[in-house]
């Protein structure tokens, strides 16, 4: 787990005993690893505001005689405000979507569209299987990929999608049930 | 001022309402989400969408005085 460190946060992605807290921490519980999505994954909504915010200033260029001065000024604030949410809406996005490994179990903290929450975790002791899905010359090189952790019984199954280093993440947790496991 | 003039100041008046609304939503939110997570750069998140709804609240204001004034 200590050779990991060298690769604590890509662009505050991937986090090893990270200094945060969560609603459900337990007393005793030590967070170990904070992973969110690969920045390199978000490129298609950091593309797109970009295209919109040029396609805005060209279309500034063309003569309009429908509309006067004043309301093509407030059409084109508007359009600034709209795309301004937008990147704000998918930074937020990113930022609160965090699978958490703890000492004690591993949580997936998700947040759809700002407005519905979803926290879901499994006990180290519950999980059964743990596969990494990272295939592609994107997910090559960049080094990341989707973690998947099977628990066992009826218990929720965790899901870490687009994380860097897919493969170090589950050595952090496979350290953490030999540990449980005392072997 | 003609009735295409007042057609457009209601129209982005009441794009303007919807903004602010869905400002308010994502300041709840995010202040919900602040609890969950409590991560350090959460100022900056908590302080940017406090700028998001103050901005859409002045977009409003402006919108529904320019009906009444201009």
């Amino acid at each position: 787990m200590e050779n990991n460190n060298k690769k604590s946060s890509v662009f505050y992605s991937y986090n090893l005993n990270p200094q945060i807290n969560f609603e459900t921490h337990g007393e005793g519980e030590k967070i170990i690893l904070l992973l969110r999505s690969h920045p390199f994954t978000q490129i298609g909504w950091i593309l797109s505001s970009i295209f919109f915010l040029v396609l805005l200033f060209v279309l500034n260029f063309f003569p309009q005689s429908f509309f006067n001065l004043g309301q093509i000024l407030i059409i084109n604030l508007f359009f600034i405000v709209f795309i301004l949410s937008y990147i704000w809406l998918n930074i937020l996005s990113w930022y609160f979507n965090v699978g958490i490994v703890t000492n004690k179990r591993v949580i997936d903290i998700d947040l759809h569209a700002v407005i519905y929450k979803e926290i879901s975790d499994a006990q180290l002791g519950k999980i059964e299987d743990i596969t990494i899905k990272s295939g592609g010359y994107l997910q090559s090189l960049f080094d990341y990929g989707s973690i998947f952790i099977q628990t066992a019984g009826a218990a929720v199954n965790i899901e870490f999608n687009n994380v860097p280093h897919p493969t170090d993440a589950v050595q952090v947790i496979n350290n953490l049930l030999g540990k449980k496991h005392g072997s | 001022m003609d009735l295409k003039d007042i057609f457009f100041k209601v129209i982005i008046s009441l794009f303007a309402l919807f903004y602010f609304f869905y400002a308010l939503v994502i300041s709840k939110q995010v202040k919900t989400m602040d609890k969950t997570l409590q991560d350090k750069y959460n100022w900056l998140i908590l302080l940017i969408t406090s700028l998001q709804v103050t901005v859409s609240l002045i977009l409003l204001i402006v919108l529904i005085l320019s009906i009444f004034i201009i």
